[in-house]
């Protein structure tokens, strides 16, 4: 059994339903991406996953997401709060976010071990220096020691990397880490956090809009769309043959090595509101192979082996 | 050799930070030497990492800053030595498009008053029938619905901003645009929709592009020529985007592009380090203390920046 799994989930807030019928899982060692442009639905899969859906005013209809066993939907606060921190873990796009700026960023680490692992102070600081080291950051100790404005942009999204570790998750989700941040820091980053996943044998979701970084950094992928999943399998088999029509176009807006000037097009038109999804499929207007039925009839999701898509041409194809 | 659009000569440009209340004085180098031609009719890449001193050339380039010592030469007159008035006629003919198209423009601005501006600012009278038309065809240049004319930019797609942007710096028919980050915060799908429109402005209107960025793999698809910057000074010029690198940082920023295929996963070993800080740049190469290659003459001996056939690197011991 796979340590996280949701399994049809929906989502409404007040009366919109901005996540309808996503499935996903994650075991661990193991990296998902989940994918689609802004207003595709990934970050607040990330909040139903951590139980933090009543900050935007949303609640799950419909669905399951098992994690180790448990069903966290449902779950009650007290027990959700044993879980964040200690067992699933936060890593949000600006580390400013997550980062006290009034205390060095040391104690901040060393808080985690603390308060989840029940470690003493000495211990924790050992612990915390030992994460750095992971990390590579370079003289740990003296970091240890600094205020974050005393950091650069990569170092301080590495301390919230280490603040994540600190508790030994079993569970990691990154909503993009490193968008932020300069490319060569970047790819370090995201390097290290998938060494750090096999290494460790946590499962980490990342969340991304880049399907560069799912090539290089992820073993499953989740395609979202306007809320539903367009297509989801092993990174190998969605690159090598891709079957929505959305995840193809995604590949195609990234320049690959080689590629022709002229070649790039990017996708026409824009993610709709989640006031605005019309019957039918929902990325029809934007498909340049929609036909009438796609305007219609919204497409189910079909699994054949490991892949999932909810395309009417796929099925057609398959016919 | 046709005479190059734009010649940039030992272009520097520091900025002073503190003295009195603020505490010491120090001396930022932003940019440092950089010696550059931008031939007509192509597109010139310039890449590198924030701190890079590559926003500051841009500037500099169109004269929005004023440089510390050096040159820009453009279409053959030093825009250092022109008089405020011939300055003004030459801006015309070269403009920029930001990263934030409305961080330069007034929030209450609807779209038709934002591409009027540039006409107003150079005292250029146009009747309403005449702004009218000229709106309509900028909006239509840059893929835009006229309808959208009367949006105001809360009501605009990122995307639909910077075409914005992009009509704004196209209004008054510039022959040079100096794009500074211009798909840098649109998600990747836009981003490809704004690169095909720069294709194919620059193919129908036969503009030369200064494109700045950040994403080599970006640079390495759409520019004719690429400058590589670190730390204020040029390390590498590609003469073409295929060319193979052979600066090591060069070599680290193409490691780093997430290319979409995983059949080609980077094994090679990725930078490590951090920017050193252009306060202190350090005495020898800037790169030395992330580059693997670098030995006891790289920390204390700056090396210049040698051309080779058109390929420029400055490096000790470049790859081959």
């Amino acid at each position: 059994m796979a340590l996280l799994e949701a399994e049809d989930l929906a989502v409404a807030i007040g009366r919109l339903s901005p996540l309808d019928g996503v499935s996903f899982r994650v075991d661990k060692g193991e990296v998902l991406g989940i994918v689609g442009e802004s207003g595709s639905g990934k970050s607040l899969t990330a909040l139903t996953v951590m139980g933090l859906l009543g900050l935007v005013g949303g609640r799950v209809t419909r669905g399951a997401i098992r994690f180790d066993g448990t069903d966290l939907v449902g779950l009650d606060e007290a027990a959700y709060r044993r879980l964040r921190g200690r067992r699933i873990a936060l890593i949000t796009q600006n580390p400013m976010t997550s980062l006290d700026p009034l205390q060095r960023v040391g104690a901040q680490i060393d808080q985690v071990a603390r308060l989840h692992l029940g470690l003493g102070p000495a211990a924790s600081r050992t612990r915390s220096i030992e994460i750095l080291e992971q990390l590579r950051i370079p003289r740990a100790a003296i970091v240890h020691g600094q205020y974050p404005h005393q950091l650069s942009g990569g170092m301080k999204q590495r301390i919230v990397i280490a603040m994540a570790l600190a508790a030994d998750p079993d569970l990691i989700i990154a909503d993009e880490p490193t968008t932020a941040l300069d490319v060569t820091i970047q790819a370090q980053i995201i390097d290290l956090m998938g060494e750090l996943v096999r290494a460790r044998g946590v499962a980490l979701v990342l969340i991304t809009h880049d399907m560069g970084v799912v090539a290089q950094a992820c073993d499953r992928v989740l395609v979202l769309y306007a809320g539903r999943v367009a297509e989801s399998d092993r990174v190998d088999a969605i690159f090598a043959a891709p079957r929505h029509p959305y995840t193809r176009a995604l590949i195609a807006c990234i320049p690959r090595e080689g590629m022709e000037r002229g070649s790039l097009s990017g996708i026409p038109g824009l993610v709709p509101s989640v006031a605005d999804y019309a019957a039918g499929c929902r990325f029809a207007p934007r498909c340049p192979q929609a036909e009438a039925r796609c305007r219609t009839e919204a497409p189910v999701a079909r699994a054949i082996g490991e892949r999932v898509v909810a395309c009417h041409l796929a099925e057609a194809a398959d016919a | 050799m046709p005479e190059p659009l734009v010649a940039l000569r030992a272009l520097s440009r520091d900025f002073v930070v503190g003295g009195g209340l603020l505490g010491k004085r120090r001396v930022l180098r932003a940019v440092h030497d950089v010696t550059l031609d931008v031939p007509r009719g192509r597109i010139t890449g310039v890449v590198g990492e924030s701190g890079c001193g590559k926003s500051t050339l841009a500037r500099l380039v169109l004269r929005l800053i004023e440089a510390s010592s050096g040159s820009v030469v453009f279409d053959g007159r030093d825009l250092g030595s022109v008089t405020a008035r011939e300055l003004r006629a030459l801006r015309r003919r070269m403009q920029m498009v930001f990263q934030d198209p409305y961080a330069s423009i007034d929030p209450r601005y609807s779209v038709r008053a934002a591409l009027r501006e540039p006409f107003e600012v150079q005292g250029l009278k146009l009747g309403a029938a005449e702004a009218g038309q000229a709106v309509a065809q900028l909006l239509d240049l840059v893929g835009l619905s006229a309808a959208l004319a009367d949006s105001f930019p809360h009501q605009l797609s990122g995307g639909q901003k910077q075409r914005v942007g992009i009509a704004r710096a196209l209004a008054l028919r510039p022959d040079f645009l100096v794009l500074d980050e211009p798909t840098a915060s649109l998600d990747v799908s836009i981003q490809a929709q704004i690169v095909a429109l720069l294709e194919r402005l620059r193919d129908e209107l036969g503009l030369t592009y200064l494109f700045i960025s950040h994403d080599l793999g970006l640079v390495r698809y759409l520019c004719d020529r690429i400058v590589v910057m670190y730390l204020g000074s040029v390390v590498e010029v590609l003469p073409t985007a295929r060319a193979k690198p052979r600066h090591p940082y060069t070599r680290a920023l193409l490691d780093s592009v997430f290319e979409p295929d995983p059949t080609r996963r980077r094994k090679v070993a990725r930078l490590s380090g951090e920017i050193p800080s252009a306060f202190d740049p350090p005495p020898g190469c800037a790169f030395a203390a992330r580059c693997a290659q670098a030995n006891a003459r790289c920390l204390t001996e700056r090396p210049v920046l040698a051309d080779d056939d058109g390929h420029a690197v400055a490096c000790h011991h470049p790859l081959a």
